[in-house]
């Protein structure tokens, strides 16, 4: 089954491109059910596809160094956890929050692979309610943009927003990072 | 002051005596007009009022005072606590026995004063009830600690039943005071010392180590009336030795730990964890004349001052510069080097005679509040400019404010890092700098400044460093 025109408008980086358009990206898409637990996407993968959840919650979770009473372990850390509003997730989540739960319509997942072939994927993605969700190809993407390039302008300035967005944590974790270093250093 | 003009040319310029008073009439206008300043009229009067509270915490109650002192000497005290209750128990009986039993002990004392012949202290020729009580209470306590010397025993059925109550209430208050005196024996005994009263140590100064310096350190500090008089020493050096020295001092209150200062259990003794500073000095505990004191040890000593508490204020002296270093590792707030000064006093003997003879003065100063010292600036002058606050040092006192002591806030790392980067990553910093038991702020330290601007603005971590 594919998605409505309207459940892809739905999206943070569609909700600029003409409600034609959007059906033309629908074409495309089809949705998927599955099961809290399963993983969509696997941190260091690389994959030319984005995943867009039309409703369910999902956790991003990255496997992080720390160190444990035994040495050091390699240990999963929950960033933030995604939730659709509209339609909202059709069960609770199987287990609480530890991190923010951020809020939206509806949302995409690895938009980079829409501009990148093979983005390596940057964290881990788990359902954690039952998900309604579709995946949109780089290819079928692509080749939409080569017959619409008005679907172009609008879908990338969102994703250069994200990408810019992510700099700007970046270099903050970088300097954060440094002085800890340096302040550790000192003790 | 920041003037443009050479040393050497201040006394070339030629100054007329008409000029000199021009400029000293110009200056006693602005100083009139700084004298007065709202600002120093209305310190003048807090600083009153805070003089008169003071006085009157000073005339506390001593009524209530000496409950306070009972009272805290009751808590604390296991052997008093029993014996209080042990005697009370007594009293209680013998009351009891006296107004059950009068008739028998009245017989009783008049028999014993008529056989040696002599006379009642409280009634005059018959018992009264006073003496019946005095006997009563003379057997109870004959019967309570098991002497029994049955120059008095009960007579009838009733008598006899309450003693056999008393003895055997007896037992267990017997043994509860033995209990009592045993154990408190065993903790003198176990701590080596009689135990340091907690509520005393708050502020004070814990000095490690003992050299030839220490008179003279704790003289001075005694000669400051501002400063804490309470003091710990910690050193293995002969108790009589300790004694002879601080004999004497009118202000200070000094105790004396005689164990190695090294262990972390005798540091906590001396209650570091709440201790205003803790200064370690190169130890010559046993040591020969010839021998040098191992500086090891107060490397060793600040570490573990600081795992004790992180924010102890260490004030180390070393001897050898080598380990200055080690010292600034262990996180010493003040390092102390002996010869530190001795090539710059001696160049200046050379090139500005009176410099060093100046210093030695002023920091060989005993006299009592003579010489440089740090004052509080009232809070209310925060924000002003040092010209200012300059001016009420010298009209308000007449002490000449030479520059300011300022106590700089740690670094802090959770501050710095703010809100900028992801918080997993900020937490996860925190996290893993708390788990290594690395402190995410750096201590407090004290930086000077010396005769700053006349615009210098002044805020609450100043304090005054005045020639008085």
């Amino acid at each position: 089954m594919n998605p409505t025109a309207e459940q892809i408008q739905k999206i943070n980086h569609f909700s600029k491109v003409h409600i034609d358009m959007c059906a033309k990206i629908a074409d495309v898409v089809q949705i998927q059910e599955c099961e809290p637990k399963e993983q969509l996407l696997t941190e260091g993968d690389t994959g030319d596809t984005m995943v867009l959840v039309f409703q369910g919650q999902v956790e991003v979770s990255k496997d992080m160094m720390v160190k444990t009473a035994s040495g050091f372990a390699t240990s999963r850390k929950p960033i933030i956890r995604l939730e659709t509003t509209d339609p909202r997730p059709s069960a609770a989540p199987e287990t609480e929050p530890t991190v923010f739960v951020v809020e939206a319509p509806a949302f995409g997942i690895g938009e980079f692979s829409l501009v990148l072939d093979n983005a390596i994927r940057t964290a881990h993605v788990n359902a954690t309610t039952p998900l309604k969700y579709g995946v949109l190809g780089l290819e079928d993407f692509t080749n939409i943009v080569k017959d619409n390039p008005e679907i172009g302008g609008s879908v990338y300035f969102e994703v250069a927003k994200s990408a810019v967005n992510n700099l700007a944590t970046a270099s903050g974790d970088i300097s954060n990072l440094t002085q800890a270093f340096f302040f550790a250093l000192t003790r | 002051m920041n003037t443009e003009t050479p040393l050497d040319q201040i006394q070339d310029s030629e100054v007329s005596a008409k000029e000199l008073d021009e400029v000293l009439d110009a200056n006693k206008d602005l100083y009139d007009k700084l004298n007065q300043i709202p600002e120093i009229e209305a310190i003048e009067a807090i600083s009153l009022e805070e003089e008169i509270t003071t006085e009157r915490e000073d005339t506390a109650n001593p009524f209530s005072e000496l409950i306070d002192k009972i009272n805290s000497f009751y808590r604390e005290n296991e052997l008093v606590r029993y014996a209080s209750w042990a005697l009370l128990l007594i009293l209680l009986s013998t009351s009891a026995l006296t107004y059950l039993e009068y008739e028998m002990f009245k017989d009783s004392v008049k028999s014993h004063t008529d056989e040696i012949g002599g006379t009642f202290i409280f009634g005059e020729n018959e018992p009264n009830v006073l003496d019946t009580f005095f006997h009563t209470f003379w057997w109870s306590i004959v019967t309570f600690t098991t002497v029994g010397y049955g120059d008095v025993s009960p007579v009838t059925h009733l008598g006899k039943f309450l003693t056999i109550i008393i003895m055997l209430l007896n037992f267990g208050v017997v043994t509860l005071l033995g209990g009592a005196v045993a154990s408190v024996l065993v903790a003198q005994r176990l701590t080596g010392d009689d135990t340091l009263d907690e509520n005393k140590f708050d502020g004070h100064l814990v000095i490690a180590g003992w050299n030839k310096t220490v008179p003279s350190i704790l003289n001075l500090i005694d000669s400051n009336k501002d400063s804490n008089s309470v003091v710990i020493l910690v050193n293995e050096t002969d108790k009589d030795i300790i004694q002879r020295s601080i004999a004497g001092y009118e202000r200070l209150d000094i105790t004396h730990i005689p164990e190695n200062f090294t262990n972390e259990s005798v540091l906590r003794k001396a209650f570091l964890d709440k201790a205003g500073a803790f200064m370690i000095l190169p130890d010559s505990s046993g040591l020969l004349p010839h021998e040098e004191p191992d500086e090891d040890k107060t490397v060793l000593t600040c570490l573990t001052a600081k795992s004790i508490s992180e924010a102890c204020n260490v004030i180390a002296h070393v001897l050898d510069v080598e380990n200055v270093s080690h010292l600034q590792r262990a996180n010493a707030n003040e390092i102390v080097i002996p010869d530190e000064h001795v090539p710059h006093l001696l160049a200046k003997h050379v090139t500005d005679p009176g410099v060093p003879q100046f210093f030695d003065d002023l920091i060989l100063q005993e006299e009592d509040d003579k010489g440089l010292q740090e004052v509080k600036i009232p809070k209310t002058l925060n924000g002003q400019t040092h010209n200012k606050i300059s001016a009420f040092f010298k009209f308000k006192y007449g002490w000449l404010l030479v520059g300011y002591a300022i106590r700089k806030a740690g670094f802090s790392l959770d501050e710095q890092m703010g809100e900028s980067g992801s918080p997993l990553i900020r937490n996860m910093i925190k996290e893993q700098l708390d788990g290594a038991g690395i402190n995410l702020t750096s201590d407090e330290h004290v930086i000077v400044e010396i005769n700053p601007a006349d615009d210098y603005k002044i805020d609450e971590k100043h304090s005054a460093l005045v020639l008085r």
